[in-house]
């Protein structure tokens, strides 16, 4: 089988999880990184990537290269995404699609006139838990769903980042609002805004407050409250204040209730990937991975991904709803 | 003998923290240089925690210091309050998210980032070991240096207080390049640049958990006040080597007295470190070894 070439663009925090993810899939090969750091693209050389880039443009512009993954700032999203396309290489992109309705409109414009396959990286639609329960609403053994709740609480930027493992600062694009579209709603919010628009469907209503306690024009916590036309009422509770993260889902049917919660690991327990073998633990398939594996076996078999960039444009519209309403307190 | 002081503060309104720290700069007898015309608070930011945290200077608790220095310097001085870029933080957003740039409108005071302003490159040699930082010309010119730092676990030197916060007045950014020796680079960085007075904001502490604590101590010497808040997190000063070199170096002295609450009490009330959590970091500090 042939190896699907892949062309990295971005070694941020999620650019440096997709490369060594990649390096893992067997019918995939990094054929190319594109970044501005030069202390990133010298690690990525030594890694073994034979070709580096300082701009996109050249990376985009190689024949061998046959998808991109794209991890870039919010605002580059909709330039480099369009570029692929229209270069005919395959298109993964880093949540949101892009930074405001328009920008995503232009990419699906752009992406739909092409053959080219198009995904959107949403890990939580990876995540064997989150799948185990869509068929279990599919299955109706909640019974009608009338109220859900999802919280994902995190420290957002105020945390420090590294760069393959020096410390580094979070980059500036991060605190501007122009740059980076919105805040912890549009950062955090559309991974739930996604999930639920794939457990209940069609959305009809969607109001919203948002919380500025850091200082910054982005809101750093906000509350959403969603109505489908299923009938499920939902609530989305988003927060870019906490060291100690939660992730936690509350779904309410007519015939029980279930609680889902994520939270930050008290104790980080580090083993070898050759001890967990021994102890029959299970392997390290992150659902970054895992939605990675995916959207490489869709190119080779000539399927259309999902996520696709119009589920991605379906939850920016939400998010730009959800601004649109907001009351900021 | 050194003297620190140990105060608690009925409650964490302005005006309790307020009496509380003029209360701890009255017990350790200090008195500010009348004459002062450039006065410096350096408190400490660590990435961009919000000071409910306990990682943080709290700017309640540098507005409340800002009172007390205009009130008893009557000279009228230019205060201001400094901090400088490092390896994963930027001063420009750490004033703004964690209040500082509200604070400095409300009191009129400017917020410095060291690392753009002119500094000088020094060597400074700790013991058998040499050091390079870049010292502003901010800083030699300031009567007086205070500094609010917090309480902290940390790592290889197992704790950051006052002497670790002045690694914070070194301009230059990429301040882990020194972390392959921290100790002796606290004690270098301390050697360079001498504090005036510590007021450690110990009203919201992060040990093992965060708890709201309204401690409030003092010192004109960083050894000292160190040692006593190593103390409080259930640490034996002398197993500290930034301190023992500090020592060497006659930077201050690890013996000390007590005035207000004493020690015991307050050792009690404070949250630390679990056994496993000491595991943990020997575990984390030694996985390459154990694992290879």
């Amino acid at each position: 089988m042939n190896k699907v070439k892949i062309g990295l663009i971005g070694t941020g925090s999620m650019g440096q999880v997709h490369l060594l993810n990649c390096m893992k899939i067997k019918n995939a090969e990094i054929t190319g990184v594109a970044d501005k750091s030069k202390i990133s693209l010298k690690i990525a050389k030594n890694l073994g990537i034979k070709n580096i880039y300082t701009n996109y443009e050249e990376l985009i512009k190689n024949k061998e290269v046959d998808a991109v993954i794209i991890s870039l700032p919010n605002f580059l999203h909709c330039e480099c995404a369009t570029l692929a396309a229209e270069a005919n290489k395959h298109v993964f992109i880093e949540k949101p699609l892009a930074r405001n309705v328009e920008e995503c409109e232009k990419i699906c414009s752009c992406i739909n006139n092409t053959k080219v396959k198009a995904m959107v990286g949403y890990p939580l639609r990876f995540d064997p838990k989150y799948i185990e329960l869509k068929k279990n609403i599919d299955d109706g053994m909640l019974g009608s769903i009338l109220m859900a709740s999802f919280t994902n609480i995190a420290s957002g930027p105020f945390s420090s980042r590294g760069q393959f493992g020096r410390p580094a600062p979070v980059p500036s694009w991060w605190f501007d609002k122009e740059l980076l579209g919105g805040g912890a709603l549009l950062d955090l919010g559309i991974h739930s805004i996604n999930l639920f628009r794939y457990y209940f469907g069609e959305i009809i209503d969607v109001q919203s407050q948002l919380g500025y306690r850091f200082n910054l024009d982005l809101e750093d916590h906000a509350v959403c409250s969603i109505k489908f036309r299923s009938g499920t009422l939902a609530t989305i509770r988003v927060g870019w204040f906490s060291l100690d993260l939660i992730r936690s889902l509350e779904l309410n049917g007519t015939s029980k209730n279930l609680i889902y919660t994520q939270s930050s690991p008290k104790k980080l327990i580090i083993v070898k990937n050759d001890v967990k073998k021994k102890l029959g633990m299970s392997s390290d398939e992150t659902s970054f991975y895992r939605e990675l594996k995916y959207f490489i076996d869709c190119i080779s078999s000539d399927i259309q991904p999902v996520p696709s960039v119009d589920d991605g444009l379906s939850d920016v519209k939400v998010v730009a709803e959800a601004y649109r309403k907001a009351l900021r307190i | 003998m050194s003297q620190v002081s140990v105060c608690l503060a009925k409650n964490t309104d302005y005006q309790n923290i307020r009496k509380t720290i003029e209360n701890s700069i009255d017990l350790i007898d200090f008195k500010f240089k009348k004459n002062a015309v450039n006065v410096l608070i350096k408190p400490n930011l660590n990435y961009y925690y919000d000071y409910s945290t306990g990682y943080t200077t709290d700017p309640n608790f540098v507005s409340a210091v800002i009172d007390v220095v205009r009130e008893r310097i009557t000279s009228d001085p230019n205060v201001s309050i400094i901090e400088s870029d490092a390896s994963a933080m930027k001063c420009k957003y750490a004033f703004k998210i964690l209040g500082y740039e509200k604070l400095s409108v409300e009191k009129g005071v400017p917020l410095i980032n060291l690392s753009t302003q002119k500094s000088e490159k020094t060597n400074v040699k700790v013991l058998n070991e040499e050091f390079k930082f870049s010292i502003p010309d901010v800083i030699k010119k300031a009567d007086i240096l205070i500094n609010i730092p917090k309480i902290k676990y940390m790592g290889d030197v197992k704790i950051t207080c006052a002497m670790k916060n002045i690694f914070g007045c070194n301009a230059y950014e990429k301040k882990y390049k020194y972390h392959k020796s921290l100790s002796f680079a606290v004690v270098g960085i301390n050697k360079l640049i001498k504090t005036d007075l510590v007021i450690i904001d110990g009203i919201i502490v992060n040990g093992i958990v965060t708890k709201k604590l309204g401690l409030v101590m003092a010192s004109e010497d960083p050894v000292a006040i160190d040692s006593a808040a190593a103390s409080l997190l259930g640490l034996n000063p002398n197993s500290i080597k930034f301190l023992d070199v500090a020592v060497k170096e006659k930077l201050g002295n690890k013996n000390y007295v007590i005035k207000g609450e004493p020690l015991d009490t307050i050792k009690k009330i404070v949250p630390k470190k679990e056994l496993n959590h000491k595991l943990y970091d020997f575990m984390v500090k030694n996985y390459m070894k154990i694992f290879k």
